[in-house]
């Protein structure tokens, strides 16, 4: 892939980095939540946002029908567009590892970066938080950054029970996600951004991964959940 | 039915238009009272469209720095070691303060009546102004997954609209034959250049693939079309374009008239285009 390199930003492939991501085997989720529980707990993720959320589409036509989950999160890119749109750089690529994050201090909330992400991985933080004060600036996943360094797995993978999250460095020839992402069809979303996302999913159908549309056509109960949805933020 | 996904919000709400809008005033009515050292039929209206820049520039100001979740940390733009050049925010946000100053200067200069210094700061400031509507269509074309934003001409149609709405607020304040005549001849060339513009952006949203389709959807049928197509395009662009070339056109309430229709247009074409390109990402 490191032929296909076109901005220094990028480090898969770079001999000497670390480039972690996540493969999400989407034949192994069962859709518990889990992953979005223990990312809440993590982090302290307010209500109403989400770090990493779960949707679903049930597809296939009565009696044979089943829903299709879909994993969600921050793709941490290659070649991130958040990254370029922060006015005063408080988004920024981990060189080593490729981790996106956040300077939270830095950050002015002008939403640039959420108005830049193709994936809506960010969220603002609302005024009041429980037991945490970093309020009202920008906030995403963040790989885990902080025990992903401790030698761990990010919390969701950890909690994953039916180990449908694998995560590791793409750069290390031996590890799972190579293997995975090497041996089984993979796909990525919304490939044609040019962000090179590093989540790539197994067994993903495009007519969950791609808009449609149907959302041209919305049912009323969509919108009305919308609207007391959008009440509290 | 039974889908579920999370509702997510659009980032970028309607008062960005209305900043888009005032600054886009701002910065035309700025160049207007900079021609007025070159070309005699703007000397009237030197000083009080300067004011008017001024004004709406110091408002425009506000409703951005009120706009941010951390209002304070404006002054951030402002620090040469947080500065990301890469975005054009970082460009608009010094193009934004440097017009201020210039302007400033501008209004002292204008007051010693030091009419070498004013041509010199006219023209200084003329460039900066120009540069607010270029930054404001910056902003949404670099943003790579937004149809109607991500196309060129984005930073060329905000400088035809600022012209546009200026000269549409200029027409209020304008006196004399003369300076009548030129502001309707910006009005119609600026409203055509518009006109031939949206043309050529919804031909190519509606031919950009399946997310830029459904945005044409959006925008013509759907819960923009009103906006858009209603007062964005009959009302604030063909209608005011018909008035002009109307003998009642030529005079200064027919010239009112297609400047509240404009100003009207004006204001509709920059909420639909800023909303129009993040209806579709909220249900993703």
């Amino acid at each position: 892939m490191s032929e296909l390199r076109i901005s220094p930003i990028e480090t898969r492939g770079v001999p000497g980095k670390k480039r972690y991501a996540m493969v999400i085997d989407l034949r192994r989720c069962i859709g518990c939540d889990a992953c979005m529980t223990a990312c809440k707990a993590e982090y302290d993720v307010p209500l109403g946002v989400f770090r990493t959320w779960v949707p679903y589409k049930v597809v296939g036509k009565y009696p044979t029908v089943r829903k299709m989950f879909l994993p969600r999160l921050c793709n941490h890119c290659d070649d991130p567009p958040c990254v370029r749109a922060c006015p005063v750089g408080a988004t920024f690529k981990v060189d080593d590892g490729g981790f996106i994050l956040q300077h939270y201090e830095r950050c002015i909330g002008c939403k640039a970066c959420m108005a830049s992400c193709p994936y809506n991985a960010r969220f603002m933080l609302p005024k009041h938080r429980t037991y945490t004060d970093i309020t009202r600036v920008v906030d995403k996943c963040t790989f885990c950054h902080h025990r992903v360094i401790q030698g761990l797995v990010p919390a969701c993978v950890q909690t994953c029970v039916g180990r449908s999250r694998i995560f590791g460095d793409l750069n290390d020839p031996a590890s799972e996600v190579s293997y995975l992402v090497s041996t089984q069809s993979t796909q990525v979303l919304r490939p044609e951004e040019g962000t090179k996302p590093h989540v790539f999913y197994i067994g993903a159908d495009r007519n969950h991964t791609e808009i449609g549309r149907k959302i041209y056509d919305p049912q009323d109960v969509m919108e009305s959940e919308r609207a007391a949805f959008n009440k509290n933020s | 039915m039974g889908d579920y996904n999370v509702f997510h919000n659009m980032p970028w709400s309607g008062s960005y238009a209305i900043y888009f809008f005032v600054i886009g005033i701002s910065a035309a009515m700025f160049f207007f009272s900079a021609l007025s050292w070159y070309r005699t039929e703007f000397q009237v209206i030197r000083k009080p469209a300067f004011y008017i820049s001024f004004v709406l520039l110091a408002g425009g100001g506000l409703l951005l720095i009120d706009d941010l979740t951390q209002p304070l940390r404006f002054l951030n733009i402002m620090n040469p070691a947080y500065l990301n050049f890469a975005s054009p925010l970082a460009w608009g946000g010094l193009n934004l303060i440097s017009f201020g100053l210039v302007s400033v200067a501008y209004f002292m200069m204008m007051r010693k009546n030091d009419e070498e210094t004013s041509r010199k700061l006219a023209v200084l400031g003329a460039l900066l102004a120009l540069g607010l509507p270029i930054y404001t269509g910056f902003d949404l074309t670099v943003h790579q997954n937004r149809p109607v934003w991500n196309t060129p001409l984005m930073p060329v149609l905000f400088v035809a609209l600022s012209l546009l709405s200026g000269a549409a607020v200029a027409t209020f304040i304008a006196k004399g034959e003369k300076l009548l005549k030129m502001l309707r001849t910006f009005m119609l060339w600026s409203a055509g250049a518009v006109a031939a513009m949206l043309v050529s952006l919804l031909g190519t949203t509606a031919y950009g693939g399946s997310t830029s389709e459904l945005t044409f959807m959006f925008m013509t049928s759907g819960t923009l079309g009103a906006i858009f197509l209603g007062l964005g395009i009959l009302v604030g662009t063909v209608a005011p374009i018909a008035v002009l070339l109307t003998a009642y056109g030529r005079q200064q309430s027919g010239m009112m008239t297609a400047a509240g229709l404009l100003l009207v247009g004006g204001m509709a074409l920059r909420y639909s285009i800023l909303i129009g390109g993040q209806i579709v990402q909220s249900y993703f």
